[in-house]
């Protein structure tokens, strides 16, 4: 007995030496997404590592993993993460508040868009450095429009009447994200177009009459004309039925044009898939034009040297070209004026960013350190009017309740009226 | 040799000793600190220091619909699954409890759900259940039944969850029942049989009684780890649509890993073994009084 | 006769239509994981189609699933090993010394739910230097064989007669060396009840190598997970996931079989 506990202790100790001889060399852990940007970092990683002698310890996570890991570490005053990917809608408010980014001043940030930066930047300091951006549009159909003799729907009735003519039992004629919190973010521009907001100044009002709106045509829309089970379906479920040629017009981000006009991955001839502008409202076009992903510096990290120099190779120019020729539509302004990438980038991308660019709004989700739990909550009501066709009567009282528990979680933050 | 005593009189102390040193160390901590948690605010999207604040996130959990939806939902869940996993495990093995060709087969097959992976199971049972374009669907149009929402809408989710939970732990009741049947004494039966009973009645009065320690037993297995599902759930819905399939466990895992408020967590995580341990102790209790 | 015939063709066709509903997710999966993306998708869904290997060969070559692998072996071996030498003679002493509270203590851990470890040993496992390392992974794993081991082997002692290691005693050896030399030799079954059984329950576990683990000791039902990733759903990868993970267990199911129904029934049965 005694000798089986003595032969434990000898092995747990050994375990516990052999993770912790991290000898002295030059090392830096780094935590990517599992996002197409991400795993092209991770796989220039060994240029980084033979041209500086650092060596690497990537990791890749899913987006909602790596915010929750982030978050356990940071909180938890245990973290190793020297260089993190983050998304600033999602957690930047969070992370700057906790004081979990280190500020950046001496980086150059002149090849960024000022509406860019405004996500990136508290107070004085700027605190991540911008990746990709992200901005919606409208993905159709070209064959189905054209066989209904349709033109692409530019507003919002246009879209509704399109719709309705071309849906059928086999073919949905509209899709959007309808799974509750996930919709969130697609629904921010028709909210906008309809002349509304979900937060102003630090105060939730998605309430008021034109947000409401938006919500029921949103609602009408995919209760009509949307796939089966929309409510829960974000972009996992949608896409591939798109790409399996069921449905005919879809809105939600750029990113997911590579995808759709992958041969290996669709059943639709990527000619007959058209990327527009997303449709106009009532009052305005505003699609919005978000940084989805940025990368940034942890504040507690002890090689801080170190991380800087990978932060400013993962975000260098020659990457960031990198990125283009691989479908990532990235954040610096110089690749979009760089006509050899211009070349060989679709012209349908280019034209809805310069679109975006120019009307967008740089916000997709209510702007606050516990949007997961705000997203929730707008989703309620999301799922309400799908599931009512926008017929829902219950759809102000609701939102009236939902806007009260938002603004309580914002006076909870600190964060209520700034 | 007087140490040697000493070792085998106490071997009753010494032979668990490091076992229990392990559990406590592994559990005390994390009990109490769910404890503690759960009597602060600590919530790190406000960014503020945790502070104690008595039983004031226990009123405001415990008075949250939400809340109260989940926890009735867990029950629900429960229920169903268990009650027909039993009623279902029970019938299999009644049917199955005879010498037949390829029995040991049939008793393989069985076991494969259950050794087969949750998170894995899951993924495969959304592409199964997809509304558009998955099996589920075509199987019912082909028979000329309409089409289900399976777990893409708020009224069927739960029994979807519930026939992914029945076919992946029913084979466990009937393999109980089936070593349960295997120990009886033939005796009673024949008895009964003497006697003039039909089978219906043997099984009614003379079986079923007989294996009820066995059945009973199984259910408590079951209960637990169903009150406590958490891998096929999160896998395949995450708790929606909407909070459409929410239980405590899905709930608390959000509220720690997505919400980050850590404090009302741990009061959903405490009432989560309040109500496991409570549910467990009373079929205890229920077993011991039917075995007297 | 007639009759019997009739009732014995309902009976297996009721058996086979057992078999079929169990067995039918398997093969599902196994039909889809030689799909391609686009046949995975189509509707009505197809039976026939020209099957690709494309799926084993990106979860093999692209997504480095042999150090998954692997990191599950290791934790499961390790884990189940330890607990076997903490689990054997803890089930021994509730056996012969009919301890019901141990019994009920370490079976609490069973009645935990596992959230409620995951932040409280982060904490512990960050101070003490042991992320993303080996040993708080088996350390966690460990939690869920070792009442595995505790409820099957007391079970198992149960059965075997007192006076074997009694006759012993009386000769003049002590208790522990009873143990040793006569109880856990006779105890073989029962330990490879309780090692495959605690093996797959390790092997299966999502909830505390998610968060414990990363990539350096990242499991199986992690890297499953992971193949539904940002801005790309590979259904064929996935199925190709998941028939990867589930073969092993399977198949050590298939050798252990008759072990494996005796520890799953065990406790229930006999207790």
């Amino acid at each position: 007995m005694r000798k089986l506990l003595v032969a434990a202790l000898v092995i747990l100790s050994s375990l516990w030496l052999s993770s912790n001889t991290m000898a002295e060399t030059k090392e830096l852990r780094v935590l990517l997404a599992n996002h197409p940007y991400g795993d092209l970092l991770k796989a220039a990683i060994p240029e980084f590592e033979t041209a500086t002698g650092i060596k690497v310890n990537a990791e890749s996570l899913q987006e909602g993993q790596l915010t929750t890991k982030l978050t356990t570490e940071f909180a938890t005053k245990s973290s190793s993460v020297d260089v993190f990917m983050t998304r600033p809608l999602q957690e930047g408010k969070m992370f700057y508040k906790n004081g979990w980014y280190e500020p950046l001043p001496g980086f150059d940030f002149s090849d960024y868009p000022k509406n860019v930066m405004s996500v990136a930047t508290f107070g004085p300091k700027s605190y991540l450095v911008p990746l990709v951006t992200e901005w919606q549009v409208l993905y159709y159909r070209k064959d189905v429009l054209k066989d209904a003799g349709l033109k692409v729907p530019e507003n919002f009735t246009e879209l509704e009447a399109t719709a309705k003519k071309i849906n059928s039992d086999s073919l949905a004629g509209f899709a959007s994200r309808g799974k509750g919190a996930a919709a969130v973010t697609q629904l921010s521009s028709y909210v906008y177009n309809y002349g509304g907001l979900y937060l102003d100044n630090g105060v939730a009002v998605f309430d008021a009459k034109p947000a409401v709106d938006a919500i029921r045509f949103y609602g009408k829309m995919l209760g009509n004309f949307g796939p089966k089970g929309v409510t829960s379906m974000s972009w996992e479920n949608i896409m591939p039925l798109f790409q399996a040629g069921k449905i005919a017009m879809w809105t939600d981000a750029s990113v997911f044009y590579g995808q759709v006009v992958d041969p290996a991955k669709t059943q639709v001839a990527a000619e007959n898939v058209g990327i527009a502008n997303f449709p106009a409202g009532p009052k305005m076009n505003s699609p919005f034009i978000v940084t989805s992903w940025g990368i940034a510096l942890a504040k507690q990290s002890k090689n801080k040297e170190l991380a800087m120099k990978f932060l400013e190779w993962a975000t260098s120019k020659e990457l960031a070209a990198k990125g283009m020729l691989s479908n990532i539509t990235m954040a610096r302004s110089s690749v979009w004026e760089d006509k050899a990438i211009l070349a060989k980038i679709n012209p349908g991308l280019v034209e809805t960013r310069a679109y975006a660019a120019k009307n967008g709004n740089p916000l997709d989700r209510p702007y606050m350190s516990a949007v997961g739990e705000a997203r929730d909550l707008i989703g309620e009501l999301v799922i309400e009017s799908i599931n009512t066709k926008g017929e829902s009567v219950s759809l102000e009282k609701m939102a009236k309740e939902k806007v009260a528990k938002v603004n309580e979680i914002l006076q909870d933050t600190g964060e209520y009226g700034k | 040799m007087s140490q040697s005593s000493f070792t085998e009189r106490n071997l009753h102390i010494l032979f668990p000793l490091p076992a229990i040193i392990f559990v406590a160390m592994l559990m005390v901590f994390p009990v109490l600190y769910t404890l503690f948690l759960s009597l602060t605010n600590w919530n790190l999207t406000s960014g503020a220091p945790l502070s104690f604040v008595g039983l004031k996130s226990y009123a405001r959990v415990l008075t949250e619909p939400r809340f109260l939806h989940a926890l009735t939902r867990t029950f629900v869940f429960t229920f169903f699954a268990v009650a027909i996993e039993g009623v279902l495990g029970v019938a299999i093995a009644l049917i199955l409890n005879r010498a037949f060709v390829g029995k040991s087969v049939a008793k393989l097959l069985l076991l494969l759900p259950l050794v087969a992976t949750p998170v894995a199971v899951g993924i495969v049972f959304n592409l199964f259940f997809d509304p558009t374009t998955g099996l589920a669907n075509y199987i019912l149009t082909s028979v000329g039944l309409p089409q289900g929402l399976w777990i893409s809408s708020a009224a069927s989710v739960l029994p979807s969850l519930i026939i992914v939970d029945v076919w992946q732990w029913t084979p466990m009741i009937t393999l109980i029942v089936l070593a349960g049947l295997a120990g009886l004494s033939n005796e009673p039966v024949e008895a009964a049989h003497v006697d003039g009973a039909s089978e219906w009645q043997i099984l009614r009065y003379v079986t079923i009684p007989m294996l009820m320690p066995v059945i009973l037993t199984a259910m408590i297995l079951r209960l637990i780890d169903a009150l406590k599902t958490f891998d096929i759930i999160f896998a395949m819905t995450g708790g929606g649509p909407g909070y459409a399939s929410e239980t405590l466990n899905i709930m608390a895992y959000k509220y720690s890993f997505e919400y980050f408020r850590m404090g009302q967590s741990s009061v959903i995580l405490v009432v989560l073994f309040l109500v496991v341990f409570g549910c467990s102790l009373g079929i205890m209790k229920l077993r011991t009084s039917s075995e007297i | 006769m007639n009759k019997k015939l009739l009732s014995n063709i309902l009976f297996y066709l009721i058996v086979i239509a057992i078999a079929c509903i169990v067995l039918f997710p398997f093969l599902w999966m196994l039909v889809s994981s030689f799909k391609t993306q686009v046949d995975i998708i189509s509707w009505p869904p197809k039976f026939f189609f020209t099957p690709t290997l494309q799926n084993y060969q990106k979860v093999f070559e692209e997504q480095d699933f042999l150090k998954y692998f692997l990191n599950s072996t290791i934790v499961g071996v390790v884990a189940v090993g330890f607990s076997l030498v903490l689990g054997l003679p803890a089930a021994y002493s509730i056996a012969r010394f009919t301890q019901k509270k141990l019994s009920v203590f370490i079976l609490l851990a069973r009645l935990m739910p596992g959230i409620s470890f995951l932040v409280p040993w982060y904490i512990v496992f960050s101070r003490l230097n042991l992320m993303d390392s080996y040993l708080a992974l088996i350390l966690s794993h460990m939690l869920i064989a070792l009442p595995i081991v505790v409820w099957i082997m007391s079970t198992y002692f149960n059965t075997i007669p007192r006076e074997m290691e009694e006759s012993a005693m009386v000769d003049g050896a002590t208790r522990q060396y009873a143990f040793f030399a006569i109880i856990l030799p006779l105890s073989g079954p029962g330990i490879i009840t309780a090692t495959t059984l605690s093996f797959i329950f390790s092997w299966n576990n999502f909830m505390f190598s998610q968060v414990l683990s990363m990539e350096k000791t990242k499991t199986l039902p992690i890297a499953v997970y992971n193949f539904l990733s940002y801005a790309e759903v590979d259904w064929g990868g996935v199925m190709a996931a998941a028939v990867a993970i589930m073969t092993p267990a399977i198949i050590l199911t298939m050798i252990f079989q008759k072990y494996v129904v005796k520890g799953l029934t065990m406790g229930a049965v006999k207790g």
